[in-house]
């Protein structure tokens, strides 16, 4: 069934990108080419132990109320799977392993960080951008709370306080932004016992990645997620088994605002395509209207047409 | 056939229920605005938007298209034989924006900062371009409206007490605006059906970006063509339905004449619409979708017959001119669009990740409520206070004749 | 004694702390220093094992930054090993380590052996880890995990079920003073791993169409055949015994690894050919290896008591002799040959005989014919001389 919807979505971004040949040159946040330093981290989940510091690490980085770090050595919270919310920028599940069920597999969850982000390009005041080393942030004090990033988003990461009136925030892994002004990384990155989180330049981690691939190809399946997913990814991920038991979403390669963006910018191209409507309705009311006028010096057709109005 | 202030009582046992429906909207507001959006609604991280953003927003838009589509015919067009219902429609669009509006702030989780778009671009978002076109094209209202006011007030300003010293002023004023409104108007009424266009379409765009999240049967790169030719579709039966419904509400004679002249022109547009809307179907090849007669598939089949339906009855001369066929089609219009706006923002919406799947809370079938008896209530009392209603020459108060429609000049 | 063990186990532990306490210095692409192995020319080992370029020289190697498991390496035996390491450097939110380091390489001569952990090292003193893995995370050559990673990747090549309580702080970081580290060496020293049981003989009961059971004899594999351990257990880890208890949050799964076709058999087919199912499968409990019915060659007197290899070399798997005697035996050419080397030292009657009188055509495989002269006389029951042995 998604097998399938992914086609059909190609199909749209095809006729998407057809269309978008009658849009202009006019920059579109999906057609910026990465350039210079970009930040990889890659997850791998076969050296990943399900420790959970990263969440602790996160929270203490984020400021959000915590309990002690002992706490999560707690194994029972795997039983169900968990997502993200406002107070957990990312999560650590649990999946079962075929080939031996008493080492599960742990996948850690958080904003992947696209290289063409949908939610910079969806946000309605640009509170979302994308900075120069690849990390997607979100800006307080422009954000009215519209949720649009959170439809946007193919990976449904942004998440939204809703039970708080004033101030609520989108909350969403920011790469640690405040702690990389001071050289340091990210606190997952850095509390991570086993560096399962690899942290480092994105060329550099992708041919790390498919090194490990190549040197243990009975463990790791052949496919790196995020590094083609909607145009890349900041966080890829290796595994042992398909990336669909992970739940991770099966995406095309296509950038998720590439369609829409197209759409925008062919509507917008210059402003060229509302002032030619303009203008084309400008003419088309002078013109009936001096018809009018003329009919009007008709006296007998122009009684007629009162009549007409009138009964 | 002249615009006047309708003369009628105002409380019937109608607006007592619609009260009702506004003060239990009211107390669900305030609940919104005391606790957050979580202790009203059932929006969650998996699913942002819902009953106010499909229904109040995309759908609210949609039916106010009569506003820009009797403009073009009008005044762009020039078929001034349907003038009369240029004002209504107008005043339905510029109370239909106005809710809207509020319904964004409801909904926004930061509503004290709704003004940031305005100063906050983004060109890529296509939900900017809805917001920014919907900030002008109310304002763009308001001024088209302006005549109207003028209409009422200018020579009959009175205030009374303290004030008295401004009536000379206000009514100084009012006589400028209608003076250079008179010579500008056009540059308005052309503004306001493009932005129109715009935004119609562009809240198509809206669910594009959600790619894989929309189902397959809604989610194609045509969405803004099909949502502006929706929007264009049930602008006239709009107009219909609400003439008929304010003629038997304030006992006026109906014109179906000119309701019925109106009719016959929609019939091709819901024809293209829906030519666009199957003629993509196959293109995709999202017929199989259909066949697999879900949820999804049979909310999809509702959605096209109720716009199906109307198509065949606009068809038949017989029904549009019959007061009740040309109503009922209408409402099978208005419907079908209503229906197409939840089916796009609300039934279609199914990501990859949703253990709950998504029906809107008390709360905020409340509000929405609210809201729609809130704009009736408003709607019949501006009725009552402004010539917006047109009604026959031969009972005619001559206040207002000097301002007639058989002057060219009059624009609204 | 034991006071001597701990005072050199102390010594030991406070060296290698004091290595590990070095600064946050940047260590990539520092140079290892690393002496070539001796001989190494003659090792069976492929020279793209260790270096890239294609002539390596000894002033520039051009070695491969890091070959792990493919590595050849020289180690002392866990005897000689140091009994307790402390790494204490890197931690954040631990409390240092006392490592215990006897036990485990006593437990990883069990398998891989001591290039389980170190990994990478070709000859002289083993190479400290730090050599290789940078105690800096923020670093620009990612391809080998930091100093933090390093450590704990090895432990949780075996204790991956460890959790913050239930084994990193409760069997690991424990100390928090000297005082405290002091005690806890004390505690450690002179614990030996539990001497592990060889099975002599496993029958596993499969479903499998060439027959549900196969009997497999250990000890023939390791005392008959020599198959050293690793051969087989390379791939194992410690659950392969301590499946039992080790629990999980719910008890019910064990720690049974499920291998796959390929895996089951990976070890077998390195000798046995892989289309001979019934060789193994069979419908019950198989015999020993026996040489006469194996091979049709009846192994008599002389060479039952020689080893496999004697005969067969060192290869694996072995390979079929050829029946004359020559090919062992290079002086039984004619002139040379002296029949008491077979153990039957001839009658002086018999001594100066022509051998095709006995041996039929020359073949010294088949038994010898007493007909040629004697119409009364078989063998083996009348003998031409005395067997001596």
């Amino acid at each position: 069934m998604k097998d399938i919807n992914r086609r059909d979505f190609l199909k749209t971004a095809a006729i998407g990108v057809s269309m978008s040949v009658f849009g202009t040159k006019f920059l579109k946040a999906s057609d910026e080419s990465p350039s210079g330093y970009r930040i990889g981290i890659l997850v791998d989940t076969d050296v990943c132990v399900g420790c959970r510091h990263c969440e602790w690490a996160c929270k203490v980085a984020h400021n959000i109320p915590t309990a002690s770090l002992e706490s999560y050595s707690d194994n029972s919270l795997f039983k169900e799977y968990r997502r993200l919310d406002a107070a957990s920028l990312t999560v650590v599940n649990e999946f079962e392993n075929e080939k031996n069920p008493s080492l599960p597999v742990y996948v850690k969850k958080q904003c992947m960080h696209c290289e063409k982000p949908a939610c910079v390009s969806a946000c309605i005041v640009g509170a979302l951008s994308k900075l120069e080393d690849g990390s997607v942030v979100w800006d307080t004090k422009k954000c009215i709370g519209c949720r649009y990033c959170m439809v946007a988003c193919q990976f449904q990461i942004p998440t939204f306080d809703y039970d708080k009136p004033i101030d609520p925030q989108i909350r969403k892994c920011d790469l640690c932004y405040d702690r990389r002004k001071t050289e340091k990384l990210p606190a997952c990155v850095s509390i991570c016992p086993t560096e399962a989180l690899l942290f480092g330049e994105r060329d550099e981690i992708l041919r790390v990645a498919k090194n490990r691939i190549k040197r243990k190809p009975d463990v790791y399946i052949n496919h790196i997620y995020g590094e083609q997913e909607i145009g890349g990814t900041t966080w890829m991920y290796i595994a042992s088994k398909s990336f669909d038991n992970l739940k991770m979403p099966p995406l095309g390669n296509s950038p998720a605002p590439g369609t829409s963006e197209s759409i925008q910018h062919g509507i917008f191209a210059y402003f060229v395509p509302p002032v030619t409507l303009y203008a084309i309705l400008g003419t088309i009311m002078w013109l009936t209207k001096r018809r009018s006028n003329e009919n009007k010096e008709n006296r007998i057709e122009f009684e007629q047409e009162k009549k007409g109005v009138d009964t | 056939m002249i615009s006047r202030q309708i003369k009628h009582k105002f409380f019937t046992p109608w607006i007592f229920v619609l009260t009702i429906l506004a003060l239990n909207g009211l107390v669900f507001l305030a609940i919104r605005f005391i606790y957050g959006l979580g202790a009203v609604t059932n929006l969650d991280n998996y699913t942002p938007w819902g009953l106010w953003i499909g229904v109040d927003v995309a759908a609210g838009v949609a039916l106010a298209a009569g506003g820009f589509t009797s403009a073009a015919l009008v005044h762009i067009m020039h078929r001034e034989y349907y003038k009369a219902i240029v004002r209504p429609a107008l005043f339905t669009a510029m109370l239909g924006y106005t809710f809207v509006a509020l319904a964004v702030v409801v909904d926004i989780g930061r509503f004290y900062y709704v003004w940031h778009p305005i100063v906050m671009w983004n060109g890529n978002s296509a939900l900017f371009e809805v917001g920014i076109c919907i900030i002008v094209y109310m304002i763009v209202l308001y001024i088209e409206f302006i005549p109207i006011v003028t209409e009422r007030f200018i020579n009959k300003i009175n205030f009374h007490g303290l004030l008295t010293f401004l009536n000379k002023p206000v009514n100084g004023l009012l006589k400028y605006l209608d003076k250079k409104l008179s010579l500008t108007m056009f540059i308005f009424i052309i503004a306001g059906v493009v932005l129109s266009t715009l935004h119609q379409s562009s809240l198509g765009t809206l669910m594009v970006i959600a790619g894989q999240k929309m189902h397959p049967l809604w989610q194609t790169p045509i969405l803004p063509l099909l949502f502006l030719l929706s929007a264009i579709a049930v602008g006239f039966p709009m107009i219909i339905c609400e003439s008929l419904i304010a003629s038997r509400s304030f006992n006026l004679k109906p014109e179906i004449k000119t309701l019925s002249k109106l009719g016959f022109m929609i019939a091709p547009i819901i024809g293209i619409y829906l030519a666009f809307k199957i003629g993509d179907m196959f293109i995709r090849e999202t017929f199989r979708y259909v066949l697999l007669f879900d949820s999804a598939a049979w909310m999809f089949i509702a959605e096209m017959v109720l716009m199906f339906v109307p198509f065949i009855l606009f068809l038949s001369k017989k029904i549009v001119n019959s007061m009740s066929g040309i109503f009922i089609a209408s409402v099978f219009v208005i419907s079908g669009v209503l229906l197409n706006r939840i089916n796009n923002f609300i039934v279609a919406y199914n990501p990859f990740f949703n253990p709950v799947k998504y029906f809107p809370s008390f709360g905020e079938i409340s509000i929405t409520l609210g809201f729609v008896a809130l704009l009736v209530i408003v709607y019949r009392a501006f009725v009552m206070i402004f010539p917006i209603i047109p009604q026959e020459n031969n009972n005619s108060n001559q206040n207002i004749a000097e301002s007639g429609n058989t002057k060219s000049k009059k624009w609204i | 004694m034991i006071f001597c063990i701990l005072a050199i186990s102390i010594l030991f532990s406070q060296r290698v702390t004091h290595n590990y306490s070095g600064a946050g210095e940047e260590q990539v692409g520092r140079d290892i220093k690393i002496k070539p192995l001796k001989n190494h020319l003659n090792t069976s080992l492929k020279c793209k094992t260790c270096h890239i370029s294609e002539y390596p020289t000894l002033k520039d190697p051009g070695l491969m930054s890091c070959p792990r498991h493919s590595m050849y390496g020289e180690f002392p035996s866990s005897e000689e090993g140091p009994e307790v390491v402390v790494i204490d450097e890197m931690s954040e939110n631990y409390t240092g380590v006392v490592f215990y380091h006897r036990l485990h390489s006593e437990m990883s001569e069990m398998g891989v052996g001591c290039t389980d952990c170190h990994h990478f090292n070709t000859s002289g003193p083993v190479i400290n880890c730090r050599e290789c893995h940078s105690n800096v995370r923020y670093r620009e050559n990612v391809s080998v995990p930091d100093l933090k990673a390093a450590f704990h990747r090895q432990c949780i090549s075996c204790h991956k079920q460890w959790s913050h309580e239930n084994g990193c702080s409760s069997q690991c970081h424990l100390y928090n003073t000297p005082e405290n580290q002091k005690n806890l060496t004390k505690d450690l020293t002179g614990k030996k791993h539990p001497k592990r049981t060889e099975p002599t003989k496993i029958i596993y009961e499969i479903n499998c169409e060439y027959g549900n059971k196969v009997t497999f004899y250990h000890d023939e594999h390791v005392n008959l055949f020599r198959i050293e351990c690793v051969q087989c257990h390379s791939s194992d880890r410690c659950v392969k015994c301590h499946d039992k208890k080790i629990k999980l949050s719910d008890n019910s799964k064990t720690a049974k690894i499920e291998k796959s076709f390929e895996e089951h058999h990976k070890p077998c087919f390195n000798c046995h050919k892989e289309n001979a199912c019934q060789k193994c499968h069979a419908g019950k409990e198989m015999a020993r290896f026996n040489h006469g019915k194996s091979t049709g060659w009846i192994l008599k007197s002389y060479h039952n008591r020689l080893s496999c290899m004697k005969c067969h070399k060192n290869q694996m798997p072995v390979k079929r002799l050829d029946r004359n005697c020559n090919t062992c035996h290079k002086d039984f050419v004619y002139g040379k040959f002296d029949h008491n080397k077979t153990g039957l030292f001839l009658s002086d009657s018999h001594k100066n005989i022509e051998c095709i009188n006995c041996h039929d055509k020359n073949d010294f495989t088949k038994n010898p014919e007493c007909k040629m002269c004697h119409n009364d006389k078989f063998h083996p029951a009348h003998l031409p001389g005395k067997k001596r042995y």
